[in-house]
């Protein structure tokens, strides 16, 4: 009985966001909800079905065939004076049927998902749901957010993806091109939140920086992609090199400093590397400044190697299009490993002054540690303490807290 | 190492790239908003600074995340005093000092329309615990000949 239930967990996650995106590409009498429902019904009959009868040979293919069922019965119910061209709906339905890692159809979903209408966290949750297939539970667990939270934000955007009709239907890549900065800003906070060092498990973190990259890939493999896609690639590339050696033993953060650059991998380095020089073009987006940042990162041997003057540089030039204290913050420390100590200093007690940045632990982590780079402990020991305090974040709580005993007992 | 000497290539060309002046095509097609944070003013107006800017983890959460995204620009509260000039009179105090929607702060955001910024502004915490309003203005643009 278990396998049964395992079996039908395991189609779930691959097939579902699939199957919506079938019904729905397969008949504009389909709403999202209702295709949602539809599919949430066969897997309902699969397990009733196959706990008696056994699990098929085709699984996979048998659910597809009970909710193509379901779909035309309602599509005929509602539309019964129209009469209905079976075979055009079951012909379409079949075509789709492809079992390829990201397919046509999924593409299509993920430029349906990048509505200019949305906020950019709504595009992330209905791409997390309906393009990479996350349940509601894990998408709330990734996101930080409760699971009604996730299904208020589904609700409101299901009206918006009705809309995409006809997107859906439209062939690439006319109707897509001008889409693609924002599909580009999903998939770019996709690996963001994968990268973030606190939340979820690990391999679920990871997971989420690799389904962003498949997503950037089957973009150029599709050639929808442009230098700014490559751009990207580069800059995720660059970061998922590093991403092992930022815990240690225990699972602990690590400062950028202790992490033992051995273990980034070379390989992916490279890649990261290849992406760039495609990169390269008339238009220099922030993917480009940010890959360049973290390129002269990878490059460098050591943390005192580091090309930070050319960073500074890189900085400068993302505010100055970009402006964002956060970003702010680390141009400032950019500055300090420079030698720029005294405008590293005004621009985070400028930071500081600011009611919202005053409460970010991150510039009172960064306020601290330079202050003791400085010699100024006590100062240094009260911003860490302050940092302390704005963090409800286990992991980020312990790495501040081993900052402040390593200064009481004056290592490092 | 490889890698060195691809650093080779890549640094200069950066520099030069740093000099050259390029759009960026994110931002040619986003508008500029003013979010105008509408607060009861006499109700913060009794809390202490320390009241009124501590405890505010949502609210940095949600000011982070927009700006994660490339869409914050910068904002800032005001604080509850000021005065108000017409032709004829300073009055010292206002009348907003008593606003049951008086202005208690902005903040500037990137959107790609005005259904993305009310989308944003949506979710601002203060927003949705029903303490305050915002008005979603668009920056005003000439069209001029380029």
């Amino acid at each position: 009985m278990a396998s049964i239930e395992q079996a039908v967990d395991k189609l779930y996650k691959d097939h579902f966001g699939k199957m919506v995106g079938v019904l729905l590409y397969a008949s504009r009498d389909i709403d999202p909800e209702t295709a949602e429902d539809l599919v949430q019904d066969s897997f309902s009959a699969a397990l009733t079905d196959w706990k008696s009868n056994g699990i098929p040979l085709n699984p996979a293919g048998w659910i597809y065939k009970v909710c193509r069922n379901k779909a035309l019965n309602k599509i005929k119910k509602e539309k019964r004076t129209e009469g209905l061209n079976e075979n055009t709906f079951q012909e379409s339905v079949e075509i789709r049927f492809s079992e390829s890692a990201l397919d046509d159809q999924q593409l299509k979903l993920l430029f349906a998902c990048a509505h200019p209408d949305l906020s950019p966290k709504v595009q992330v949750v209905i791409t997390l749901k309906y393009v990479v297939n996350l349940k509601v539970d894990a998408i709330a667990g990734v996101l930080g957010m409760t699971v009604d939270g996730v299904d208020k934000l589904l609700l409101r955007a299901r009206q918006k993806i009705r809309d995409e009709k006809i997107l859906l239907e439209e062939p690439p890549p006319a109707a897509l091109r001008p889409r693609l900065p924002i599909v580009h800003k999903i998939i770019y906070l996709i690996f963001n939140e994968g990268y973030k060092s606190f939340r979820g498990t690990e391999i679920i973190r990871e997971e989420l920086c690799e389904e962003a990259l498949l997503l950037n890939k089957a973009l150029m493999d599709a050639h929808l992609g442009n230098k700014h896609t490559a751009a990207l690639h580069a800059l995720m590339l660059f970061n998922s090199a590093r991403f092992k050696s930022r815990f240690g033993l225990s699972g602990e953060l690590l400062n950028l400093e202790e992490q033992d650059r051995s273990l980034w991998d070379k390989a992916l380095i490279q890649l990261g590397n290849d992406f760039l020089h495609t990169s390269k073009g008339e238009e220099i987006t922030s993917f480009h400044l940010e890959a360049s940042i973290a390129f002269l990162h990878c490059r460098a041997h050591s943390f005192a190697d580091t090309d930070w003057t050319t960073i500074t540089q890189l900085y400068a030039r993302l505010l100055k299009e970009h402006p964002n204290p956060f970003v702010e913050l680390n141009y400032a420390i950019a500055l300090f490993y420079s030698g720029q100590r005294l405008k590293a200093f005004q621009i985070l007690h400028a930071l500081e002054r600011q009611p919202i940045l005053n409460q970010y632990y991150l510039l009172n982590a960064a306020l601290g540690k330079l202050h003791h780079l400085e010699g100024q402990d006590d100062l240094a020991t009260q911003y860490l303490k302050k940092a302390h305090e704005q963090t409800g974040v286990a992991k980020e709580r312990e790495l501040i807290q081993k900052m402040i005993l390593e200064i009481e007992t004056g290592e490092s | 190492m490889s890698l060195g000497h691809e650093a080779i290539y890549l640094v200069p060309a950066l520099r030069i790239l740093n000099y050259f002046i390029t759009y960026i095509t994110q931002f040619m097609t986003m508008e500029k908003f003013m979010l105008i944070i509408r607060e009861d003013l006499k109700r913060i107006g009794a809390l202490t600074d320390e009241e009124r800017f501590s405890n505010m983890p949502e609210q940095m959460e949600w000011i982070k995340s927009i700006a994660e995204s490339g869409n914050y620009v910068t904002g800032e509260p005001l604080e509850i005093r000021g005065r108000y000039v017409s032709k004829n009179e300073v009055l010292s105090d206002g009348p907003f000092i008593e606003a049951k929607e008086g202005i208690a702060g902005y903040d500037m955001i990137m959107a790609e329309n005005i259904d993305q910024a009310v989308a944003i502004a949506q979710m601002c915490p203060l927003v949705m615990k029903g303490v305050a309003v915002i008005e979603v203005r668009p920056v005003s643009m000439l069209d001029t000949l380029s």
